[in-house]
């Protein structure tokens, strides 16, 4: 047998106190390519930054790559969650940030941010070329980073990491965000560079995978456990069902029957058009879904109805039946939705208490500041003991996995029972079950005379009470379907 | 133009320098009401200008921007902020006349001019709005009568005040109505309102007035918020140099370690500050600290006296009319120390190794905290404002050296705390020089408990934090810093 090109042994990771991984081993030899999927929480994300060194852990992790091989001699770790900086180096940023102009660059573009990278890395800039545009992501080469939304920051992680071809490359949900096109051509690429010589570590618990997947593995208490196939692998059980919260049976109050109106609206950023005369009519009481590619303008029209794009001004865009521009201010209409989007959580207060984040729903604020009232504070533990999330109230949210921050975070959407509900991926970071569980209380919520417009990309993991579609692409709504009750604008 | 100041009578200066009250949120309870529907003009679209017309737009408010004409005809950066953001942009003569409010967002420098031009096209009975009151106070601008003039000032960048807004919060802010002007009665209502509208009630308001404004935050400016920043910093990189401390690693420490230090500062006061060292530590803090405010509390006095009698403004006006020979000397200056031209090393300094081997910096920030505080309030302003201008700004200024050492933090202060940042720097330094001598590596470069077991004297301990808890810094601080609830971590390092 030849030597292993990844050599763990006895492993042992704690985080905040709790064993994580406890006298893990694994050998991952020439050839071999592994997808390690399983429970959220396992350590899957603990053992990739483990390997990476980015997590601190005892134990041995030993590395022999091959000295004659062309491709970089080194591990690279693609994490579940994306990090910029500004040009002066911190990252003091709000999630509205990148719907308001300043003449200042405040980010590097992704241009500059890829030939850094490819400096950094000893790399040829041509060689990024198919990558950028396999992944539908060639005319954002001038866009600043802080205007990228998270799939398209997700894009620029995996170009960065495909580009440099390492000999072990550590992908961790690298699926996030992604639309369907992208999903399969970075399968496509990852078979490419498989077959060139990268090994791979793919962390995800999705079907659709690159052919190269040879080994197939989870973590069961702490501990890596190989299995035989994709169908072996323990999924977290079905959540049980809790009855919904009864101020949540309640129909919220509804200000009048057309809920948004836009009439014609058109965006541009300088040069980019990013919305192109779109006219939309929301009623109250339809389900809408919202898809397009990314970078299809979905973002800057939910930013549109929220209340978060200064451009909003400028365009011909009712809300709650009130013209934009009319006296109203941006507290009154949030104060009738409840939003989630992956940016909402990307700049989220990781700071803050579940409980404070759940409050903060309230107030629509980022964190909390006010003192919640007797109603509200019941309301809230309904809701937290609906997620199952009373036993972490106390706890800071950067400290939960990322499943559980999402949770938090849709508790916070709907705890004040709005009349408009905004979720844009809301189940992004969820595992199967998660997913499922929060799928089946969007239909259970619709039947109490919620709106709703959602976004996502998984047509198999959609609620089933969507009824009406509008499709983006480039700017421009491309298709269109309204159930019979609705009028067609 | 006389000094407005120095035209009133004893009695009339000491009623206006001890305006402080801080409000409460009933007090705020009629939101942007006393605005609604009125035309607001902002002059100026540079950071604070296009953020709080933002803030002002997104609370349901009618705002417009008057630009010069040549920044209009040249689409120069403050006409693209505006536009890009959906603005209606017009020059003075269209739009001022309108103005029910306008708002003067300009630097301190162009007050003047903005003003002589902006003042005949206002309609009678408009209201005009600084953020800053030096045009008032100290160059003596005498305001047409039927205009109301008042001041709201958030107490943060531009891009702060933005940030916090949209977070659902706000910045601390001092508002002032000016005595002279306020014919209608009306100025209060619309300082309220606009304070609302940019969010500023959520995180503290202060009563204040155009003296106590001016006379504070020219103080706070030029000793501790910058000067001594400035001092302290380039004292311990040279120090650390010239004691065969790795040039690279010392870079970092003091560009990043005086945030770091600070942003202890910002959430527990200066006795939270100490916290973070061990209790040997601690009390060596404490004693240097001691030592540092008797050697520089001469010199915190001249320049609060100078503030008082005019003599400050007097001469930095003068190096205006020069065309800023001595700032733009003093500014080159400072771009050339060897701190400023020594890159940061790519090495790692954990969060508490700032605090265990920048020592000197912690005893430097509670000398001139408490420093600027105590000569403030021996000068008649109230506590409350003397904090603002001295504990409260200090971790905003140190992110500027974080972000890009001191050249870049003269750079983006007004001229005005660059100015007298200089003239700080300049007699502090002779100051300190035997103090400095004794300066080793314990103090500023190494862990100072390397070598030491931990062990205190129980009682000098007690009496150490009895003195630190309660400094009158600390007893206004943590009513001040209950209504900041929120205050937002930075996360440089």
């Amino acid at each position: 047998m030849p030597n292993p090109v990844v050599h763990i042994a006895h492993l042992d990771l704690h985080y905040a106190g709790t064993a994580v991984l406890c006298d893990l081993n694994w050998r991952i030899y020439p050839g071999e390519h592994w997808l390690i999927a399983g429970k959220s929480g396992s350590g899957k994300s603990s053992l990739a930054k483990a390997i990476v060194k980015q997590e601190k852990a005892s134990g041995e992790v030993i590395f022999q790559f091959d000295p004659n091989s062309p491709m970089p001699a080194k591990a690279y770790y693609v994490s579940n969650w994306y990090q910029f900086t500004n040009l002066e180096g911190d990252r003091n940023f709000y999630y509205q940030q990148r719907y308001n102009k300043q003449q200042q660059n405040d980010t590097l573009t992704v241009y500059a941010d890829l030939v850094h990278f490819g400096q950094k890395q000893q790399l040829d800039l041509q060689d990024a070329e198919p990558i950028l545009k396999a992944l539908g992501f060639e005319n954002c080469r001038a866009t600043q980073l802080i205007e990228l939304s998270s799939g398209e920051h997700k894009k620029l992680q995996l170009v960065q990491a495909l580009w440099l071809r390492p000999q072990l490359l550590i992908l961790d949900e690298p699926y996030t965000g992604l639309d369907r096109r992208s999903r399969t051509n970075l399968n496509l690429i990852l078979d490419e560079i498989a077959h060139a010589g990268t090994q791979l570590i793919l962390i995800t618990n999705d079907s659709d995978i690159p052919t190269s997947i040879n080994r197939f593995a989870q973590i069961e208490q702490g501990r890596l456990q190989s299995v035989t196939d994709l169908s072996k692998i323990a999924q977290d059980e079905e959540r049980r069902q809790k009855p919904l919260p009864y101020f949540l049976q309640q129909a919220p109050y509804v200000d009048t029957d057309t809920m948004i109106e836009l009439r014609d609206v058109s965006v541009r950023y300088g040069e980019k058009e990013v919305l192109k005369n779109v006219s939309w009519r929301v009623h109250a009481g339809e389900k809408w879904l919202l898809q397009g590619p990314n970078g299809s303008g979905k973002s800057t029209l939910l930013s549109l109805l929220n209340g978060d794009h200064p451009q909003a001004y400028a365009n011909d865009i009712f809300l709650f039946g009130k013209k934009r521009g009319t006296g109203e201010s941006i507290w009154d209409i949030k104060a009738k939705i409840g939003i989630i989007s992956p940016e909402l959580h990307w700049y989220f207060d990781k700071n803050a208490t579940v409980w404070h984040t759940v409050a903060s729903g309230f107030y629509d604020s980022i964190g909390w500041f006010v003192q919640v009232k007797y109603e509200e504070k019941k309301q809230m533990e309904q809701v937290l003991d609906f997620f199952d999330l009373l036993e972490d109230k106390d706890k800071l949210l950067h400290t939960l996995p990322l499943g559980k921050q999402r949770l938090a975070l849709l508790a916070r959407t709907i705890v004040k029972n709005p009349q408009l509900l905004i979720l844009d991926e809301p189940c992004q970071g969820l595992d199967k079950s998660q997913t499922a569980h929060f799928n089946a209380v969007l239909d259970e919520l619709s039947g109490y005379g919620k709106t709703l417009i959602y976004v996502g990309h998984y047509e198999s993991q959609l609620p089933s009470c969507l009824d009406n579609r509008l499709v983006l692409e480039d700017g421009k709504v491309i298709f269109r379907t309204c159930s019979p009750e609705s009028s067609i604008v | 133009m006389a000094n407005y100041f120095n035209t009133l009578p004893l009695r009339e200066q000491l009623e206006q320098l001890s305006h402080a009250e801080f409000m409460e949120t009933s007090e705020f309870a009629d939101g942007v009401n006393a605005l609604k529907g009125k035309k607001i003009v902002i002059v100026g679209a540079g950071a604070q200008g296009l953020n709080q017309g933002l803030n002002l737009r997104d609370s349901g408010l009618d705002i417009s921007y008057a630009l010069r004409k040549e920044a209009i005809d040249q689409k120069r950066d403050s006409w693209k902020n505006a536009t890009d953001n959906n603005f209606t942009v017009g020059t003075y003569d269209e739009l001022i006349p309108t103005a029910d409010l306008v708002i003067n967002l300009t630097p301190d420098k162009q007050h003047t001019a903005v003003i002589n031009a902006v003042m005949p096209l206002m309609k009678q009975g408009a209201a005009l709005s600084y953020s800053h009151g030096f045009n008032i106070v100290e160059e003596g601008m005498q305001i047409r009568k039927d205009i109301t003039v008042l001041m709201v000032a958030p107490k943060c960048p531009g891009s702060e005040v933005r940030a916090e807004y949209l977070r659902g919060f706000g910045v601390p802010t001092l508002i002032a109505v000016h005595p002279e002007n306020d014919p209608e009665g009306k100025g209060w209502a619309y300082a309220k309102a606009y304070c609302v509208g940019t969010g500023g009630h959520h995180a503290g308001v202060l009563k204040s007035s155009f003296v106590a404004e001016v006379k504070s935050d020219l103080m706070g400016e030029q000793t501790i918020l910058c000067g001594l920043l400035q001092t302290g910093s380039i004292l311990s990189f040279d120090k650390m140099v010239e004691k065969g401390i790795d040039p690279g690693y010392a870079s970092k420490l003091v560009q990043y370690g005086v945030e770091v230090i600070t942003e202890a500062l910002k959430h527990g006061g200066v006795s939270g500050m100490l916290d973070r060292l061990s209790n040997p530590a601690k009390i060596k803090a404490f004693q240097i600290s001691e030592e540092l405010k008797d050697i520089m509390r001469p010199l915190f006095q001249k320049h609060q006296d100078d503030i008082m009698s005019g003599e400050f403004s007097k001469t930095m006006m003068e190096d205006w009319a020069n065309g800023d020979v001595n700032l733009l000397k003093w500014r080159a200056e400072t771009g050339e120390t060897a701190f400023e031209k020594t890159p940061a090393a790519d090495v790692k300094i954990g969060e508490q190794e700032y605090f265990d081997n920048y020592l000197l910096m912690v005893a430097f920030v509670r000398a001139g905290v408490e420093l600027a505080f105590e000569t403030m309030v021996e000068a008649g302003i109230k506590p409350e404002s003397a904090y603002y201008e001295s504990l409260h700004e200090t971790p905003l200024i140190a992110n500027t050296i974080a972000r890009k050492k001191l050249f870049e933090m003269n750079r983006v202060i007004s001229d005005t705390a660059e100015y007298g940042c200089y003239l700080f720097d300049q007699a502090c330094k002779p100051l300190l020089a035997d103090f400095m001598k004794k300066v080793d590596t314990d103090l500023v470069g190494k862990n100072y408990n390397e070598g030491k077991d931990g062990s205190v004297d129980n009682v000098q301990l007690v009496q150490v934090n009895e003195i630190l808890r309660n400094h009158p810094v600390e007893i206004v601080g943590v009513k001040l810093r209950k209504a900041m609830t929120a205050m937002k971590t930075i996360k440089t390092v």
